[in-house]
């Protein structure tokens, strides 16, 4: 296949959230011997990009957007492979260690969070729920996290979070890890209260706050 | 004399037929998907029963039988008891009655400002709650962001057990946590024993979905069933993201999630009351929401009343609204949803007063707004009745065709009180007699009623001393929780 059409297929194919077809597609390209960068820059990040915009403009809604993103994923485990069998190390945008603190089992937002994020080339540890601060710290430092992501959906959890920043910052890893904090109760003001960095009240704003924080710009295509 | 609530039960959405095949489903799901149980002891009584249990992934499967079981002593009937007499209220497949809360972050005042609930909100809230002739089950309205984080519940119990003589819907985040509660309603009932045989509050567990049930719901369900103390056992579906998009399937999660812990609870103490609960919604695939008052939510909340119905529990349904102000799209979405429920024979109308923003708000004066909507509602579900009285022929001969009417027939003047709804809040005046009487709208005379009903200082339900005697309970408990961690 000729390499535009092999690209502009796997555009379509993130865009229409087919992850065996991504898979596939993904496979043919290092068969043809293109190099696996190319295949995720040209590939699959303009198909995740356009998922993206549609999204924002109520085109596409979570379901669209939340399997273009798990079709993605399988496209970059495949490439990822290649890329790491070279012995080249891929640069991730950054590593984003995720999760849901001790106490607190609201899952759901927080994963459509992570999955949007990694969809938007960050590696994304998600640590689940109920997290306790050890294991925060623990991840960040195993992983050489660029940021730490926390979801609250209870008050009674909310000032978990001030808990593990204060323990990053005993530790001496505050200055290391961008801190994003998010949940139906949790404020800008509340996280400014605590000391976060950043704050989103939808998954859209995650990758927007995240991107700021980390000084990249949006994909030009 | 007791509460006795009006009959639902007209609406249905779901066939027989179909009904039966939901109910297949939710026994093929029970039996062979399985739930997964994060808690020992509730996998071991469960197997000791016949119950297959995986002990790598803790997930068991309730066979057939095992429910069938637990379904013939789960009582269809009961009592759920208040301080006094006159505040209990009698539970039956048909009677429909309301539940105040829940659990709000944050409240809209009296004085139309938007912020963090406080203990005082709690003890206002309450006190206006109490004050409602249609609510029939009190509960926290909000969690106060001045309380402790762990063991808060403790002192929601001392506040609103001791300010009403409603039934308390409680909750617990410990096993603990219940026996301190009963407790604290020992203090008002005389003995431990007392609670147990008419306890005055009840718990609610609210397990997760897709068919998990957390360790600390587990244990709460047992200690609870194990004292005798009524359950809602919860889920809260978000249709399409935590259940199956297709409301059937949401309603075969529901009913798979929910009957594993009436199961449990049935082997820990046969008979003990379980009440099917779903505080349910939609996810907005748009941005992720909750929604509480979707047309859709009104369609999951009242099938699912049949789907209880068919296992012969009671049941709980029921949110709160999305608007974020008592604005036109709070009537409509709470009008909406409190008149499908009550019409579907939702036993309990859960989230019922008050509750706006996804659950997240409380607002004062949409309280009061919500007891005129549920009055009209119970209006309407109430329906009128066909006899030889009502058919009215020998009154319509006695006024006859010649020019004249009803209003001086004592007939008109005998039944228009009892049947009538007469509105509070509700204005029909004409313009001018609406102007003349100061313009105001709904959301104005909601506030100057709630203002009117705080300023009266009523006595609390139990007396000064009980409440103190309470309120050390609850704080040595939250101690206790704070030592424990
Ligand atoms: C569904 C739900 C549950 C489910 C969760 C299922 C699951 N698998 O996650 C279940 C039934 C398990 C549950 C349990 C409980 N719940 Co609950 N729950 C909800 C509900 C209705 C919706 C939450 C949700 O999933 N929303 C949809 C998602 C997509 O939205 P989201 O989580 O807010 O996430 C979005 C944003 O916030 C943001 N975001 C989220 N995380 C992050 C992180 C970062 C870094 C960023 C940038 C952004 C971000 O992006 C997301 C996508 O848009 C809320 C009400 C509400 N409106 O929030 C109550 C609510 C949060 N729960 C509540 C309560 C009380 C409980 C229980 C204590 C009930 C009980 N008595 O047992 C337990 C808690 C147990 C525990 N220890 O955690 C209360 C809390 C209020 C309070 N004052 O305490 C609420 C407000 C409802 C209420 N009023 O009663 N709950």
């Amino acid at each position: 296949m000729e390499r535009t059409e092999l690209f502009s297929k796997m555009q379509q194919a993130v865009i229409d959230g087919e992850a065996e077809q991504v898979e596939s597609l993904a496979r043919q390209a290092l068969e043809q011997g293109i190099e696996p960068l190319e295949a995720i820059n040209q590939g699959l990040i303009p198909g995740i990009t356009e998922v993206g915009r549609r999204f924002e403009r109520k085109e596409y809604f979570l379901p669209e957007l939340m399997m273009a993103a798990e079709a993605m994923k399988k496209g970059m485990a495949v490439l990822e492979r290649a890329i790491a069998e070279r012995g080249i190390k891929r640069e991730a945008l950054a590593t984003i260690v995720m999760g849901t603190v001790k106490g607190d089992i609201h899952d759901i937002g927080k994963s459509i969070v992570a999955t949007l994020l990694s969809a938007h080339g960050f590696d994304v540890v998600d640590l689940g729920v109920d997290v306790p601060v050890e294991k925060f710290l623990e991840s960040v430092l195993a992983h050489n996290a660029q940021v730490l992501g926390m979801s609250a959906l209870l008050p009674t959890t909310m000032p978990y979070m001030r808990r593990v920043i204060e323990a990053l910052e005993e530790r001496g890893l505050r200055e290391k890890v961008k801190v994003v904090v998010g949940g139906a109760p949790v404020t800008p003001a509340y996280a400014k209260q605590i000391g976060a960095d950043g704050y989103g009240d939808d998954a859209v704003a995650a990758v927007r706050v995240v991107r700021e924080l980390l000084g990249i710009k949006e994909q030009a295509q | 004399m007791p509460r006795r609530g009006i009959r639902g039960g007209l609406l249905k959405f779901i066939r027989e037929d179909d009904l039966d095949q939901i109910r297949f489903a939710i026994v093929e799901v029970l039996a062979e998907v399985g739930v997964l149980m994060d808690y020992r002891p509730a996998l071991e009584l469960l197997a000791d029963h016949g119950a297959r249990v995986d002990w790598s992934t803790s997930v068991v499967k309730i066979p057939e039988h095992l429910l069938e079981k637990a379904l013939a002593t789960a009582p269809s009937r009961f009592t759920l008891y208040g301080k006094t007499p006159e505040y209990d209220v009698k539970v039956d497949l048909e009677r429909v009655y309301t539940i105040g809360g829940s659990c709000a972050l944050s409240v809209l005042d009296l004085d139309g400002n938007h912020r963090p609930a406080t203990r005082q909100d709690l003890i206002d809230l309450t006190r206006l709650l109490e004050e409602m002739p249609n609510l029939d089950i009190m509960h926290q309205i909000v969690v106060p962001s001045d309380v402790p984080e762990l063991g808060y519940e403790l002192i929601n119990f001392a506040t609103c057990y001791s300010i009403s003589k409603r039934n308390y819907y409680s909750q617990a985040q410990s096993a603990e946590s219940v026996r301190d509660q009963i407790k604290m309603a020992a203090v008002f009932q005389g003995s431990e024993e007392e609670v147990k045989r008419r306890p005055t509050f009840t718990e609610v567990v609210c397990m997760v979905s897709p068919l998990k049930h957390e360790k600390q719901n587990s244990e709460v369900l047992m200690e609870s069933a194990r004292h005798g103390i009524p359950l809602y056992i919860e889920v809260d579906a978000l249709c399409g993201a935590t259940t199956p998009a297709p409301i059937a399937g949401t309603l075969v999660e529901q009913g798979a999630n929910v009957l594993a812990g009436v199961v449990l609870a049935q082997l820990v103490n046969p008979g003990v009351p379980c009440i099917f609960s779903i505080a349910s919604g939609i996810m907005d695939m748009a941005n992720g929401a909750y929604s509480g008052a979707a047309p859709e939510t009104c369609l999951i909340h009242a099938g699912t009343a049949q789907v209880a119905h068919m296992f012969g529990l009671p049941y709980q349904g029921g949110t709160g609204i999305d608007a974020k102000l008592p604005d036109a799209q709070a009537g409509y979405e709470r009008a909406l949803q409190v008149l499908t429920n009550i019409l579907a024979g939702t036993n309990f109308v859960h989230l019922s007063y008050g509750m706006m923003e996804q659950m997240l708000l409380a607002s004062y004066e949409q309280v009061l707004i919500d007891e005129e909507i549920i009055g009209a509602a119970f209006r309407i579900a109430r329906g009128f009745e066909v006899n030889d009285y009502t058919l009215s022929v020998d009154l319509l001969a006695r006024v006859g065709p010649l020019g004249g009417h009803f209003l001086t027939q004592k007939e008109t003047r005998e039944f228009y009180r009892k049947d009538r709804w007469q509105p509070t809040l509700t204005n029909r005046d004409t313009w001018d007699a609406w102007q003349a009487a100061g313009g105001k709208d709904m959301r104005q005379a909601a506030n100057e009623r709630a203002r009117a009903i705080l300023a009266e200082e009523k006595p609390w339900a139990v007396t000064p001393e009980q409440a103190a005697e309470i309120e050390r309970i609850a704080q040595e408990g939250v101690r206790k929780a704070q030592q424990r961690r």
